[in-house]
């Protein structure tokens, strides 16, 4: 999970000499990029002895052969678009937050708290789960912003490693007061029926997804239509003409930080009350860190995440049936999405 | 004899504007060919597609008898063309001699230092570079590290040198120096390109002048028997009209009084400017004006002192409330602080008020009164610019500079704090900022103009103070000004 941070451009972590620059014709440069990185896990399967056509046809099935295959796959889809939409916020503003997978996991942890503690009537009870999700994710996400700003740690150190200490505090607290006892695994009791998502009949579809493009869209508005996305665009392409405009740094790092740790806790959220309906141990499946690549592959651009996170998650919704009909490994995915990474960060990003 | 280079009907277009619009270029061996032109006048992008950085649209380039197309920066300087840049491609870390190793292939896979610089003492002592192989860049002022790219051109055997603003960030007597060094270098058959807005120096250097206008040679002439009036005229295809000279006014009363102002690199300064008055501040860089310019626009801490602007303390107002108050400034660093290359025209002129109509409605922006607004901008500003949403990068100097000058002077700004407002622009440029910041002071607010071109200063300000280490060395009116005094205290000197 570690191998597409690590690819990201980071140029120093002790000053802020990071600026993502993206170069122009994007649209075409990320589709040549994601045709290449096809190509490429075709050659792959070619050598393993499989037929690229037949395999990719079969994952084609997987993922939108049936009602209920396309309604898994837009599930797969939501978390890499809420938490995705709120990476590429902080990049815009020049701050790199890697800690969307940490945030996600306190997200399930707020949404199963709140879905256990206050047993509410059905449109409540969804509702105080999911405001609970996003407050943890931004409770988290300004842990990380207070020891970056207060005590100068880089954000890229400060969000990652929080992270890990999220994903233990799941553990943690399903050892202990969210846990189920006696279910010999770690993992919290059912939660009540009226804290669940509601779900598409036939598809299975969950209505995270449709929040998820909603939020997109917001974010997408809130980029190029409001004040605070200027702020946001100038802070992000120069830190010396953000200061000379008037905008406090500290403030607008604080709002973009909690904002996309709200979206990542959300995506949390969603994740326990949409699709598993109780808090696993280990539920995010590396969500938070791929989401990076989404945001990138998206451009940085909210809108454009929609259909990057679509495909990541068609990808991976039929991934599976990949493996069952053809034998090739559903770890190939993981190769195709390395390889999209890393041609559209060829592609797009530019040497400062 | 033939020449050394001839460019013929040289074509580059960038989108509807045509960079360079059929320019023929001939240089002879042992001649010096001045090009002159303001900013986005086509100098840059001709000398691009010569060193082959840019391709272009049509055209021919015969070097040394040989035709050059599609060619990149390595097989023109494998012809024989060498680029000084403005900014030189050192690394400060390394000494000459590695400097002159880096990337040359005669250089040899195995590390030859005592050649090499064997061989850099030779071509110094030649040319009177007066170059130490193993001083450290990141030790020799800016005169010096330019004397290493003149070196490195000469060690791989160019023809042909091009000199793009050389003398920009020279002190005089490197200024001197430098002429003295390319007389040598004419004096051995070299073609040397001289891309300059500077008069006076091509009268001195230069045989022969080519100025281009929009894209085309505007004007020829050998430089023997041109006057610095022709050449101007050539230049910005107008009269310059003459310095204004400045009639005895009454300033009103104090609007800035700065008083024991003191932070990092500077301090302590008191000064207090009238409406309708403009302070110059001159003063060698790095005595303190970036520090100072940027205290009093809030953008760095006061350590002591008080700043008050028309009787508000402002000295712990963050920026925007500056702002508000009626601060306006010019910072000098274009590229990074005063505008942000990559965003728009439109966005670059709501960068510092992008919270008040017309560029905003409470928390959303309004595109489309913007969009007017910034248009209207554009044309009393003359920004040349395809549009509001053209991207400030790809304007020339001039175009950029007049962003910055609409913006700041649009608000009707009680104080105008200003830094290098002219620096790098064409004469054109130049006096479009300077009358325009004229205008600002004449129509009542107080302005603090800080430059280190004394002429600039002299030329534009009711007081002059000079700035060194940090402080005030003196001060008097302009009318008084006495050249010998200010010289004293720019040096640093007691009186």
């Amino acid at each position: 999970m570690m191998a597409p941070v690590s690819s990201l451009p980071i140029t120093a972590f002790k000053g802020r000499a990071f600026r993502l620059q993206l170069r122009e014709g994007l649209a075409g440069r990320i589709l040549l990029a994601v045709l290449l990185s096809i190509l490429c896990a075709a050659a792959l399967v070619a050598l393993s002895g499989h037929n690229p056509v037949e395999a990719f046809g079969a994952m084609a099935v997987g993922a939108v052969g049936s009602p209920h295959q396309i309604g898994a796959a837009l599930n797969r889809t939501t978390p890499y678009l809420l938490a995705g939409s709120g990476v590429a916020l902080c990049f815009r503003a020049g701050i790199i937050n890697i800690g969307a997978e940490g945030q996600i996991a306190v997200g399930g942890i707020g949404a199963t708290a709140a879905a256990l503690a206050f047993p509410l009537d059905a449109p409540f009870a969804v509702a105080a789960s999911l405001l609970s999700a996003a407050a943890a994710g931004a409770v988290w996400a300004g842990f990380a912003t207070a020891i970056h700003l207060g005590r100068r740690v880089h954000e890229v150190l400060t969000t990652l490693l929080l992270n890990f200490v999220a994903l233990l505090l799941v553990q943690q607290v399903l050892a202990g007061p969210l846990g189920q006892f006696g279910a010999g695994f770690l993992q919290s009791p059912e939660l009540p029926r009226a804290a669940w998502l509601w779900r598409m009949p036939s598809f299975g579809a969950h209505s995270g997804f449709l929040i998820a493009v909603v939020a997109a869209a917001s974010l997408s508005f809130v980029l190029w239509r409001t004040r605070f996305g200027f702020a946001l665009r100038v802070a992000g392409s120069s830190r010396p003409a953000a200061a000379y405009a008037g905008f406090s740094l500290p403030r607008l790092t604080w709002s973009v930080m909690l904002l996309a740790g709200a979206l990542a806790g959300l995506a949390g959220g969603i994740e326990v009350l949409g699709v598993h309906r109780r808090l696993i141990e280990g539920f995010s499946l590396g969500f938070g860190f791929k989401a990076v690549t989404v945001a990138l592959l998206g451009a940085l651009e909210p809108l454009a995440i929609v259909p990057a996170s679509l495909f990541v998650g068609l990808l991976e919704a039929g991934s599976l049936s990949m493996q069952r009909q053809v034998g090739v490994p559903s770890a190939l995915v993981v190769v195709i999405e390395g390889l999209t990474m890393l041609f559209v960060l060829a592609a797009t990003v530019r040497r400062a | 004899m033939a020449p050394l280079l001839k460019m013929r009907g040289m074509v580059r277009t960038f989108g509807a504007l045509r960079a360079n619009d059929g320019i023929d270029l001939d240089v002879q061996p042992g001649q010096i060919l001045g090009l002159l032109g303001e900013n986005g006048s086509g100098k840059s992008t001709l000398m691009k597609v010569l060193f082959g950085m840019l391709p272009p649209d049509a055209g021919t380039i015969i070097f040394r008898g040989r035709e050059l197309s599609r060619h990149h920066p390595r097989e023109a300087m494998a012809a024989g063309i060498a680029m000084i840049h403005q900014h030189f491609m050192l690394i400060e870390a390394m000494t000459v001699v590695e400097n002159v190793m880096l990337g040359w292939q005669q250089a040899g896979r195995v590390i030859r230092t005592a050649a090499i610089a064997a061989q850099v003492r030779e071509a110094s002592r030649r040319f009177g570079l007066h170059l130490d192989p193993a001083a450290l860049v990141a030790t020799l002022p800016l005169g010096r590290r330019q004397r290493v790219e003149i070196l490195k051109a000469i060690l791989r055997d160019a023809e042909l040198l091009i000199l793009d603003e050389p003398t920009s960030n020279l002190a005089p007597t490197e200024i001197a120096d430098l002429l003295a060094i390319l007389r040598r270098l004419r004096a051995e058959g070299k073609g040397i390109i001289f891309i300059t807005h500077k008069l006076p120096e091509v009268l001195e250097i230069c045989d022969e002048v080519v100025v281009l206008r929009d894209g085309r040679v505007s004007g020829r002439a050998p430089v023997a028997g041109a006057s610095r009036a022709r050449l101007a005229e050539m230049m910005v295809g107008r009269d310059l009209a003459r310095a204004h000279k400045p009639v005895p006014r009454t300033p009103g009363g104090v609007r800035l009084s700065v008083s024991d102002l003191t932070g990092p690199g500077f301090g302590s300064l008191s000064l207090d400017v009238r409406g309708g008055e403009i302070l110059g501040v001159a003063g060698v860089d790095g005595n303190g004006q970036i520090e100072l310019t940027d205290t009093l626009a809030g953008m760095r801490r006061a350590q002591a002192g008080r700043i008050v602007l028309d009787g508000r303390d402002i000295t712990h107002a963050p920026v925007a409330a500056r702002v508000q108050a009626g601060l306006a400034y010019i910072p000098a660093d274009r590229a990074s602080t005063a505008l942000v290359r990559g965003m728009s025209v439109a966005e670059n002129l709501m960068l510092r008020d992008s919270g008040s109509s017309p560029y905003a409605r409470g928390p959303f922006l309004t595109p489309v009164p913007a969009a007017t607004k910034a248009q209207k901008l554009m044309t009393e500003y003359d920004i040349r610019a395809a549009g509001p949403s053209a991207v400030v990068m790809r304007l020339s100097g001039g175009n950029q500079q007049k962003i910055v000058v609409a913006r700041e002077l649009d608000r009707a700004p009680a104080v105008l704090v200003a830094h290098q407002a002219a620096w790098g622009l064409d004469p054109g440029a130049t006096r479009f900022v300077l009358d325009q910041v004229i205008a600002l002071r004449d129509a009542g607010a107080a302005v603090v103009y800080v430059s280190s071109e004394l002429e600039e200063v002299l030329e534009i300000s009711d007081r002059i103070a000079v700035m060194a280490g940090g402080q005030f060395a003196g001060e008097m009116p302009t009318a008084e000004a006495d050249l010998k005094q200010i010289g004293l205290w720019m040096a640093g000197r007691p009186e």
